[in-house]
């Protein structure tokens, strides 16, 4: 039933498609892209390779993953009615053909399936990916088909099942394959043929019936086992073990290649349901505690951050620090600073000893309006691909991933934040999803691979959690500025080939115009929702302070330095202690600036203990004065200082009173009576203990000097050690030199002995018998060449031990860098 | 969005209380919030997880605790916090202690890993016997309290279903001729009843007693009643024959001198205590009879040794009373979970505005120390340095002033120090109660201020609590335990119950600037001024000036 004009290749296939379908292609795998192939036949070649393939399954949605499946399974090429019966069993397809229809062009659209009309042909590479071998079973759970299975089985063994399923005897083992898969694939002649199994052989069946299709037999199978043998409806693979044929499978399954078929996407489901208001205030009191969060992480690091780490990042303890100062667990720590790091209100300072600090785009932020710090975060936060839910965890080489540090990165992450947003977005509004249907959504939509972590869902727990701590949403469910930043500007290009049921189309980033386009709809929401800053509080008598909401900045800068902060959130508990005020005090302010202030920023009379405190600390502020001083005048005759203060020569002093009968000066005591001298003054100099230090004429000395060390013209004195020492090493180079040599008529004089390997070894060994004391040439690991003299005690391995003349110890010699050896004439001793 | 609640992230709430919804956003958080501040405009409730399992306990359910905060809140309630009240909620209930028909006392679990969680835990398994079946094990019953305790330290509190033991009966019925309980001692009583077991927080003088004599007459059981001292014992008793259908001679002292037990016993905490070789042979008095109820007065006080023996009462209703439920040792906690937790609380400016205590005005005096004395303070040794500045001799002649100011009012001077207490009453020419001062004695000096034959009594800290003087307008501190709050709230108290003319009540402290004192005292007026009671600060020189 093949149509005259079917395309007999992938290429031929493509080459039929027009250019809207090619770009959609390309768009859906842009590996195949790189790089640009010459022509269609390179393009089709690239497709099938198994790399891309891969991918691209990879990236299918659930159900079209089960109709690649399921044509994998199927005969080459498969018709329609084959592939519907084995998506949707023998039952009524109903929905599932639309949904088949959506798949079946997706898979085309993607070159993964190709052939005519009626003729499905899955891309090769894709059939042995999809295909089920024993070693690797299929998602679908099939085993091999009869043919495959019997293929190499003894004509004779063939035949005996042929007869005991009933059959009439054929001419060949082909044909006979071709009657059991007739009869297997026979649904009325299957059900009369099961109808007389024994019920313990059905029991087997339904155990493998739905995968892995494989069973253990022993050697003697028990009866139930061998009328399934005998029959075909097991199939032996290896000794003992039998396979589930595809057909037999699929007619206890009624047809369908798997048990579930997930041809919808799974909705996501609400889990509560809050009035859109209630959500978008609670969305935008946090998103106020989230600025307030980023600007008290930032004032906590003003003045100098934490140090970087070698390997870039912050440390453990740092960020314990950060996690303290902030008062929030050490992850949502982590996500605070990264999430000002990815704004850009963050980052290492370059120094060459590297600490984090704010960056100058901190101070601008600062003065922007406050929703519209808060979109900066929120879009910042949407778009990067830094993943703070991973700080703390380790990377594949076991090192650990601190915040701020580098393998922080996952390119998923935007992705999987923007379509979790999005579903959040399909709910209606103030609805709350249920973290695990949304969960089961992105699994169906992006099925996780065999590789153990899910990524993929991890990274969706993290957005919702970000999500709500960043004020996006509220109460779980997505807010009105949350809802603008991706409408804004985030609408995705409709797909060529719509995902059955609004399957996710890929993702693209946003250009920056979008996301501030976006920005500036959310800022537009959310201001109105933001609290209104106050400008007052309210005093208590327990020295404590509420400010009963935000407060305008000035007033809180200005209550940050006069009162403790007690308690944060929507309001702000102050309270007032000694060290306080003192602190206020110090920063310049007066007493009864202080009491101004209290009085015009409190709806409340000042109470009592409040002004006392102030006016107590203000007591004592600055009751006792410390400054310094290098030199001081001290006089009993207040007539005779204050003629000096009044004296033009002395202005150069800087003089100063500091009580009636004292003066200072920051000039060092003999200028100051240098000075005073010239002015007809006769001071005198006083110790540190008060009393008058006499001084005789001027004599100048230089400050503590050592005397010089005598230095000799010749080499100094050597000791007697040394002087033994080389004695004995003199000695020695010259028995080495000069000592007469018995056999060494090669040798001359000063060059170093050289004998064969052998002989060197013989000699050795006869000198260890003897006792005897040998001159030998050595050349150490460095190269350096040099003659020693001596006794070898032992020889063994390679190496000689020996004791040596020249060293005066023994010492172990490899030998083979011994360059040769000669004995010694008979010791003239 | 104008609620009078904030709800902040460190999880306390303040209320502000001149909204016009504050009284209800009072009543919605009071069964799951504890009250830690009540100063004049904003009060501060927390959130802890003792609370609210309390309120689930109780009968509320997160579901209401979060309607509560949402409703009332000014704020958007952080999310994070309503989750976190959610499943702190959630741990409740998970376990739970019960009769068992074979068994005796079992421990059930609704959540397996719990249970295993539990009993993984090394504090955990000498409490516990076999296994009954997978969710339940045997607890020994001797443990109940131990192992309540225990469990809510892991996080896992135990709903406790084991019941009470009604104790042997005995008929008590309050007489309520000429006087009725209260509206809020009322309530007080019923909370407790309703619960079972626990604690009722009562400002000084608003008449605890009452509270306990009303849960003996629900109980209608034999009742043991522990207290501070003798002279507080014989008041009780006296309280109870004069409030109840119960006759002097049901009532039992066991005391240093008396060791009576009777179908009503009151015992002090002293006898309870005393150790002879190694063991407290009082404790018996706990075996004694079969308890129906045991009251602890000044539950606040309760000695650790007490604390153990309470673990293994907990078959029986208990109550503790107190006006100050701070413990300068932190084991509030240990009175909640042996005891009960907090049944009913009153805010001290609450039961002022209905009339059951005086209003006071709270002044500090400061008094400056002469230049020989403050250089005598700079010298002194560290230990010595609050002795010092807290007896200096400036102080007498303050106080004398205050005295003479106030002739003719009943006035207290208390004080730490007997060298001191001494001099002043020697100067004031006022009797001087202390230590050594004989039961007898006491009691006649007390009768003699209490009928206004003498004006003014200096007292030491054996005067601090459960003292019934309700004539006294006027107190003045000298010197105190150092930084103590519950002793500052005590004092005050004696000077609360509400006069026959509605007259304010005084509450003099006089205090050392610029010493340690001052510091001290700063830290004792905490507790008072967070409940709302504003000091004046009055320099010395104006009292003496006035005086002049």
């Amino acid at each position: 039933m093949s149509t005259p004009d079917a395309p007999r290749s992938l290429a031929e296939a493509l080459r039929a498609c027009d250019d809207a379908a090619m770009v959609a292609l390309l768009r859906a795998r842009p590996d195949l892209l790189t790089p640009v192939p010459n022509d269609l036949s390179q393009l089709a070649t690239r497709a099938g390779t198994r790399a891309s393939v891969v991918r691209a399954l990879e990236r299918l949605d659930r159900f079209t993953q089960q109709v690649a499946e399921a044509l994998a399974v199927a005969s080459e090429p498969a018709t329609y009615g084959e592939l519907l019966g084995l998506v949707a069993g023998d039952g009524e397809p109903g929905e599932v053909r639309d949904a088949l229809d959506r798949a079946l062009a997706t898979l085309r659209g993607q070159a993964l399936v190709w052939g005519g009309e009626d003729r499905f042909r899955l891309v090769r590479t894709a059939r042995e990916l999809l295909a089920p071998t024993p070693q690797r079973p299929s998602p679908t759970g099939l085993g091999p088909t009869v043919g495959e299975a019997m293929a190499g089985m003894s004509p004779g063994r063939v035949q005996s099942l042929v007869s005991a399923a009933g059959l009439a005897a054929t001419h060949d083992a082909v044909s006979a394959v071709e009657v059991l898969t007739a009869l297997f694939t026979d649904r009325k002649r299957m059900a009369a043929l099961l109808d007389e199994a024994p019920p313990a052989s059905v029991e087997v069946l339904s155990r493998l019936v739905w995968g892995p299709p494989y069973g253990q037999v022993t050697a003697e199978p028990a009866a139930h086992l061998r009328w399934l043998i005998d029959r075909g409806l097991l199939l032996p693979t290896a000794p003992g073990t039998v396979v589930l044929p595809r057909e037999v499978a699929l007619h206890l399954r009624g047809g369908r290649a798997h048990r579930v078929l997930e041809a919808t996407p799974p909705p996501v489901l609400a889990a509560r349901e809050h009035r859109p208001q209630v959500v978008d205030s609670t969305a935008a009191g946090q998103a106020h505690m989230a600025l307030a969060t980023v600007e008290e992480l930032l004032k906590d690091w003003d003045e100098g951050g934490p140090a970087v780490l070698r390997a870039g990042g912050l440390s453990v303890r740092d960020l314990k620090r950060t996690a303290v100062a902030l008062d929030v667990p050490e992850p949502q720590a982590a996500f605070w600073v990264e999430l000002a790091y990815a704004a850009g209100l963050l980052a290492a300072d370059g120094e060459t000893d590297e600490r984090y600090a704010a960056t100058p785009a901190y101070d601008t932020w600062q003065e922007l309006p406050v929703a519209e710090r808060w979109t900066r975060l929120a879009t910042a936060w949407l778009v990067a691909t830094r993943t703070p839910g991973l700080v703390g965890g380790r990377d594949s080489k076991e090192r650990t991933l601190s915040a701020l540090g580098p393998n922080l990165d996952r390119s998923a992450a935007p992705e999987v934040r923007v379509r979790v947003l999005e579903l959040l977005a399909e709910l209606p509004e103030g609805a709350a999803p249920d973290t695990e249907s949304v969960l089961a959504r992105l699994r169906w939509e992006r099925p996780p691979g065999t590789s153990g972590s899910d990524l993929r869902a991890r990274l969706a727990h993290w957005t919702l959690e970000e999500a709500e701590l960043l004020g996006v949403t509220g109460r779980g469910a997505l807010s009105a500025h949350g809802r603008a930043l991706l409408a804004g500007g985030l609408e995705q290009p409709t797909p060529v080939h719509p995902g059955p049921g609004g399957g996710a189309a890929p993702y693209r980033p946003p250009t920056a115009a979008e996301l501030a386009a976006a920005g500036k709809q959310a800022t537009r929401l959310l201001t109105p929702l933001l609290p209104e800053p106050l400008d007052h509080v309210l005093l208590q008598a327990d020295l404590t302070a509420v400010a009963p909401g935000p407060l305008r900045r000035p007033l809180a800068d200005a209550l940050a330095v006069l009162a403790d902060i007690e308690s944060k959130g929507g309001a702000t508990v102050y309270r007032f202690t000694p060290g306080s005020v003192r602190r206020a005090l110090d920063a310049g302010q007066s007493a009864s600036d202080l009491h101004a202030f209290l009085t015009a920023h409190s709806r409340t009379p000042v109470p009592q203990p409040l002004a006392y405190l102030i006016d107590d600390v203000a007591r004592k502020h600055g009751h006792l004065r410390i400054g310094a001083a290098s030199a001081y005048v001290r006089c009993d005759d207040e007539g005779v200082l204050n003629e000096i203060l009044a004296d033009k020569r002395g202005e150069g002093l800087r003089l100063r009173r500091l009580a009636p009968t004292v003066l200072a000066t920051p000039a060092d005591p003999a200028t100051l009576m240098e000075g005073l001298r010239s002015m007809g003054f006769a001071p005198s100099a006083e110790s540190a203990e008060g009393d008058v230090l006499i001084t005789r004429a001027h004599s100048h000395r230089t400050p503590p000097r050592t005397a010089p060390e005598p230095v000799p013209d010749g080499p100094p004195l050597p000791d007697a050690t040394l002087i033994g020492a080389a004695v004995r090493a003199i000695r020695a180079g010259d028995l080495a030199s000069t000592a007469p040599r018995k056999a060494a008529p090669t040798a001359t004089p000063g060059e170093l002995p050289r004998t064969a390997a052998a002989e060197t070894l013989a000699t050795m060994q006869a000198a260890v018998l003897t006792g005897e004391t040998l001159w030998i040439g050595y050349v150490n690991a460095e190269g350096a060449a040099s003659q020693r003299v001596i006794a070898p005690v032992r020889v063994e391995g390679g190496f000689v031990t020996a004791y040596d003349h020249t060293a005066d110890e023994v010492r172990t010699y490899p030998l083979h860098r011994v360059t040769g050896v000669a004995e010694l004439a008979d010791d003239p001793s | 969005m104008n609620g009078p609640l904030i709800v902040q992230s460190d999880k306390t709430l303040l209320l502000e209380v001149d909204h016009e919804q504050a009284d209800a956003c009072r009543r919605a958080i009071a069964p799951f919030a504890e009250l830690e501040r009540a100063p004049e405009h904003i009060h501060t409730y927390r959130l802890t997880p003792l609370g609210l399992w309390n309120a689930r306990a109780a009968g509320h359910d997160a579901e209401q605790v979060v309607d509560a905060l949402v409703e009332y809140s000014r704020y958007p309630v952080p999310h994070a916090l309503l989750v976190d009240v959610a499943e702190t909620m959630a741990r409740y209930g998970r376990l739970t202690l019960s009769k068992h028909p074979t068994h005796g006392l079992v421990l059930t679990s609704t959540d397996r890993p719990v249970l295993e969680e539990i009993l993984r835990s090394k504090k955990v398994q000498p409490l516990v016997g076999a296994r009954v079946d997978p969710d339940t094990v045997a607890v020994h019953p001797s443990e109940r309290g131990q192992i309540k305790q225990t469990l809510l330290k892991l996080g896992w509190p135990a709903e406790d279903l084991a019941g009470y033991v009604d104790g042997e009966a005995h008929a008590i019925d309050l007489d309520e001729t000429g006087w009725a309980l209260r509206p809020y001692q009322r309530q007080a009583v019923e909370n407790f009843w309703h619960g079972g077991s626990g604690v009722v927080v009562l400002p000084c003088g608003a008449g605890k007693t009452l509270v306990g004599a009303g849960a003996m007459a629900e109980a209608k059981a034999t009742t043991l009643i522990l207290v501070t001292n003798t002279v507080s014992a014989r008041q009780w008793k006296h309280e109870l024959v004069k409030r109840t259908s119960l006759t002097e001679d049901e009532i039992g002292e066991y005391s240093g001198t008396k060791k009576e037990i009777r179908p009503v016993t009151i015992a002090t905490y002293q006898v309870l205590t005393t150790r002879r070789k190694g063991v407290y042979p009082h404790l018996e008095l706990f075996d004694s009879r079969d308890w129906g109820l045991i009251l602890y007065d000044e539950v606040h006080l309760l000695p650790a040794p007490v604390f153990k023996f309470t673990a293994d009462l907990q078959a029986r209703r208990r109550l503790g009373l107190t006006a100050t439920l701070v413990r300068e040792d932190g084991r509030e906690s240990d009175v909640f979970s042996l005891i009960g937790p907090k049944r009913f609380d009153a805010p001290w400016k609450e039961i002022e505005a209905q009339g059951y205590i005086a209003p006071a005005d709270c002044v500090e005096v400061r008094v400056n120390l002469t230049d020989s004395e403050r250089l005598a303070y700079a010298t002194a040794e560290a230990e010595e340095k609050y002795r010092f500045c807290a007896t200096t001799a400036t102080k007498r002649k303050v106080t004398e002033a205050l005295v003479r100011k106030h002739a003719g009012q009943q006035t207290l001077v208390i004080g730490q120090y007997i060298d001191q207490l001494d001099e002043l009453g020697e100067h004031l020419d006022a009797p001087v109660i202390k230590g050594e001062t004989t039961n007898a004695q006491r009691e006649k000096l007390f009768g003699a201020f209490r009928e206004g034959e003498i004006s003014v009594l200096v007292v030491s800290k054996v005067a601090n609590f459960s003292i019934d003087l309700p004539e006294a307008t006027v107190a003045i501190q000298v010197s105190g335990t150092f930084g103590s709050r519950q002793e500052e709230a005590q004092r005050l108290g004696r000077v609360l119950r509400p006069k026959a003319d509605g007259h304010e009540a005084r509450f003099y402290s006089v205090v050392a600037r610029d010493t340690i004192d001052q510091d001290f005292a700063a830290h004792r007026q905490r507790f008072l001024a967070e409940q709302g009671y504003a000091y004046r600060i009055l320099d010395a020189d104006a009292v003496l000036a006035e005086d002049a």
